[in-house]
């Protein structure tokens, strides 16, 4: 107990007898925390289509979104087990919530498996990108003489290209939902809200309109954001920022000792709610998206 | 350690914007589009979209709505058997109260019956006692009766008899008639008919 007391106490007195020299600040223009994030290409593929760090996520969580269902699917019980209840409660939540809440039974019908599959794809992004996996491939650590790349946490969902695409999918669709069931002339008509009268649906008409594409950034930014944003916290506070600003040694003892636990904090916020909150908000959206897009008032 | 948050904002901000610290090489590529990515993007989406569509989510809808109709057969039936045996109870107990009133009936009527034969029989016996008696009644009247006409008309003769011996002359039927009405009368049988009324 005195031990850690004076473990504790040696660099807040050090700090009290000499602040200026504790806190010096030499920032280390070395470090680019931004590089956690950059896309090398692994294996070379013709054209675009080089395998890098974000398609590497990508394809896990494909492999995850489809081999939990299929490996459940395939093992459906009248009597079901925990995984099978686990799945079965995402499976309802995703039909009668997500679908079922934001439409009409029919387009609900229709549009479950695309938002379903929306959900749980993001889901799975989100959720595999607070695993530390070996795939930093600029530091690597050798593991009985194979180099290993060290591991890192990295999402695919905290790169703008992934949200955008899932974007531009779902606005399509919604557009073309809307043109089928209303005409082009319809759908656009039906973007003035229902209540304005006379001359000022002409300003409403392009704020609508604007809004309309607005959604397009609105919708992938938000996702990706919230992703990056939470990559960004975990890594300044568990340790990013000590070696950023590289204060001298008893400075960043303290700062260490004060960014860890909020790192361990942000973590368990991220993975706990926002990873998949994120995801619910998508499909959500995508979802209230597809139903006022065919819904008679708009 | 205000000058350390001060610096931290600034640097991080700058970080942010893409630029400030971090001058030799650009960060957009945190916020460019990659095509190549994209196209990867779409690919792995539309891949599991078609594969769950197609093979897992049908069967999952299946299974789930094989255990609903499973559930719903099974509070079907579980309804159906319980008014059923609510029906045969109430049957069984129609059944045991209708038992008891055939069988109260039945106790009934045999007590009835018994009360009934037994006053028939007893009437019966008694209507037979008194047809004897009267019987036995008629025929001591009639006897009586006869024995009286025979009384009477010995008498007559004896008193013609004696009438004649005593007066030596013979009446007329006329007279005989008279004399033995008036003889008889003066007589009384009623001791000899027995009846003590």
């Amino acid at each position: 107990m005195t031990l850690r007391l004076a473990v504790l106490a040696t660099p807040i007195l050090l700090l009290l007898l000499d602040a200026q020299a504790a806190l010096a600040i030499e920032v280390n223009e070395e470090y680019r925390p931004q590089d956690e994030f950059k896309l090398d290409p692994w294996i070379d593929l013709p054209g675009p289509l080089d395998i890098n760090k974000a398609v590497f996520y990508l394809l896990i969580a494909t492999a995850l979104t489809v081999g939990t269902f299929m490996y459940v699917a395939n093992r459906m019980q009248a009597r079901p087990n925990r995984i099978q209840t686990a799945v079965e409660t995402a499976y309802v939540a995703m039909r009668d919530n997500i679908a079922g809440g934001n439409m009409d039974r029919k387009m609900a019908a229709k549009w479950f498996p695309f938002i379903a599959t929306l959900f749980l794809f993001i889901w799975f992004s989100n959720i595999i990108g607070y695993l530390p996996l070996p795939t930093n491939t600029e530091h690597k650590v050798d593991v009985f003489g194979v180099e290993v790349p060290s591991l890192a946490l990295y999402a695919a969902t905290a790169n703008l290209s992934v949200p955008l695409v899932l974007t531009l999918i779902v606005w399509i669709a919604y557009h073309i939902e809307g043109f089928r069931a209303k005409g082009v002339g319809g759908f656009y008509k039906g973007l003035v809200p229902s209540g304005v009268q006379g001359p000022a649906k002409v300003p409403i008409f392009f704020i609508e309109l604007i809004s309309d594409f607005v959604r397009l950034v609105s919708l992938s930014v938000r996702l990706f954001a919230n992703i990056l944003a939470g990559h960004l916290l975990i890594l300044f506070m568990g340790g990013g920022l000590v070696v950023l600003l590289n204060l001298a040694a008893v400075g960043s003892v303290i700062l260490g000792l004060i960014t860890l636990p909020l790192a361990v904090a942000f973590f368990l916020f991220e993975i706990g709610l926002v990873a998949t909150l994120q995801a619910f908000i998508f499909s959500t959206l995508t979802a209230i998206y597809l139903g006022g897009a065919v819904a008679k008032e708009h | 350690m205000a000058t350390v948050a001060t610096s931290a904002t600034a640097y991080v901000l700058g970080f942010v914007q893409g630029g400030g610290a971090a001058k030799e090489e650009s960060s957009t590529f945190l916020v460019s589009p990659d095509l190549g990515l994209m196209l990867w993007t779409l690919l792995s989406f539309v891949t599991a979209l078609f594969i769950l569509r197609k093979y897992a989510f049908p069967k999952i809808t299946e299974a789930l709505d094989k255990r609903q109709h499973a559930i719903e057969d099974s509070i079907d039936t579980a309804t159906r058997t319980k008014a059923e045996a609510d029906e045969l109870l109430a049957e069984y107990r129609e059944r045991l109260k209708e038992a008891r009133v055939q069988a109260e009936e039945i106790v009934t009527r045999a007590r009835t019956a018994g009360a009934s034969a037994e006053r028939e029989s007893a009437e019966a016996a008694k209507a037979k006692g008194e047809e004897l008696m009267e019987q036995a009644r008629k025929d001591i009247e009639a006897e009586t009766r006869r024995a009286i006409g025979e009384i009477r008309s010995e008498v007559a003769d004896l008193t013609v008899a004696a009438t004649e011996k005593v007066t030596r002359k013979t009446l007329t039927a006329e007279d005989q008639k008279r004399l033995v009405d008036e003889a008889l009368g003066e007589l009384d049988f009623t001791a000899l008919s027995g009846e003590r009324r």
